[in-house]
């Protein structure tokens, strides 16, 4: 299959799926050719420090933004001309919503319901009355985690298929944010919805999501599923002595003071570390998500 | 069996599957899963820990295929009724064998000789 078919391909079984992306703020390169595919059903994790582009990354890929360069389709459509159906199908959640601020939650959800025949009217009285949050006051007055918990309602009411949260636990406390993760787990694992968060919380992460994403400084530097990635990824400490024999790393290498090395390794096909990882004095620790990330963002 | 009985820590090295397939290992070998015990659904554990229902599904497969859990049609995952012989104390102190290598590495690495932790481990053992 030649490039452009398979492209499309993917583009049509994809939920979500972008291809070159690239953008600029003035001089600032902000998405450097970033190619990305969700498959159904998965939990995308997409991580990156503040300010690695993950914002502009969302919305170029649901067509709230339109890229200097490269494609995006949401359910095979291009992001940019997305119909009224494809959109039924989709919920997305952004960092700070302020939409219809003036209204109270309760006007809100009255007044979206009538565009989505799916609708979830009983979801939305239990997940209000749980997070005890007032349905008849102007969502301007909420405080930004109770706002936050009444986007994320909005969102999920209409049960939608591909669900984008933009950093949706970062007003939230520790329990409402437990709370949140379990509704993406089982929704994801029940209504089959595929989904799509970014955070700078990397254990929130750890548990939901089946698959990772590092973006730093605008490129992708790793898409691999979560139980994988803490398999196949390891720290190689080398001491002084031996640091030249460092293997080459695209992810990551640390040379510390006293001359010893530390560097990002990938096992094989068959689990072996590469082969510095048994000069005299080496050490392979394993890493947790976080430690890899620390490792490759810095 | 309850699925607050398992510990998930999510930052951990160990992918999650793991830690779930290593604690019924330890359960069932030292006894607290008797043979029948139903599991708790996957449902159950990805909603109790707040985690992927595929990761708890990988687990209960992976530890079906070691034998560890049965498929009971209708009613979901048993401890594998198979009477299996117990585990005889060698094999069961290999099941312990990478903490424990863990802890040897640890205690080298703060320069501490074998006898004090030793004597803290024998403490520990006696609660």
């Amino acid at each position: 299959m030649n490039a452009v078919a398979q492209a499309v391909a993917t583009a049509s079984t994809a939920p979500l799926q972008v291809s070159g992306l690239t953008h600029r703020y003035d001089s600032k390169v902000v998405l450097d050719h970033v190619d990305l595919a969700l498959q159904p059903g998965s939990v995308l994790g997409l991580i990156g420090r503040n300010g690695a582009g993950k914002s502009t990354l969302i919305r170029a890929m649901l067509g709230l933004l339109e890229p200097q360069a490269g494609q995006a389709f949401v359910f095979g459509e291009p992001s940019l001309k997305l119909s009224d159906a494809a959109k039924e199908r989709l919920g997305y959640v952004p960092q700070q919503p302020d939409a219809l601020a003036w209204l109270t939650a309760a006007q809100m959800f009255d007044y979206l319901s009538r565009f989505y025949p799916r609708w979830d009217h009983r979801f939305v009285k239990d997940t209000m009355q749980r997070w005890k949050i007032e349905a008849d006051k102007v969502m301007a007055k909420l405080s930004p985690g109770e706002r936050q918990r009444v986007d994320l309602a909005r969102a999920l009411a209409p049960q939608p298929e591909l669900l984008v949260l933009d950093e949706p636990a970062s007003a939230l406390d520790p329990v409402a944010r437990r709370e949140l993760l379990r509704e993406i787990a089982l929704r994801a694992g029940e209504a089959g919805a595929t989904v799509l968060f970014s955070t700078h919380i990397v254990s929130d992460l750890e548990r939901v999501a089946s698959d990772i994403a590092f973006l730093h400084d605008g490129r992708l530097l790793l898409h691999c599923p979560v139980d994988e990635t803490k398999e196949r990824y390891a720290r190689l400490w080398l001491p002084a002595n031996v640091a030249a024999a460092a293997p080459a790393s695209p992810l990551g290498k640390r040379r510390h003071e006293d001359g010893s090395l530390s560097v990002i390794v990938e096992c094989d096909a068959n689990g072996a570390w590469p082969e510095a990882a048994h000069l005299p004095g080496a050490r392979v620790d394993t890493l947790g998500l976080e430690d890899l990330f620390v490792e490759i963002a810095e | 069996m309850d699925a607050s009985l398992l510990t998930i820590q999510p930052a951990s090295a160990e992918p999650i599957y793991r830690q779930i397939v290593e604690q019924l290992r330890r359960l069932i070998a030292g006894g607290q899963l008797p043979p029948g015990e139903l599991l708790p659904s996957v449902r159950e554990v990805a909603g109790f820990h707040a985690v992927n229902p595929m990761t708890v599904s990988r687990a209960y497969s992976l530890a079906e295929s070691e034998g560890l859990l049965e498929r009971q049609r209708g009613k979901g995952m048993t401890v594998a009724a198979r009477s299996r012989p117990a585990l005889s104390q060698t094999q069961r102190l290999a099941l312990l064998e990478p903490q424990i290598a863990a802890l040897a590495r640890q205690a080298r690495e703060l320069e501490l000789p074998a006898e004090p932790v030793l004597r803290r481990l024998d403490k520990l053992l006696k609660e």
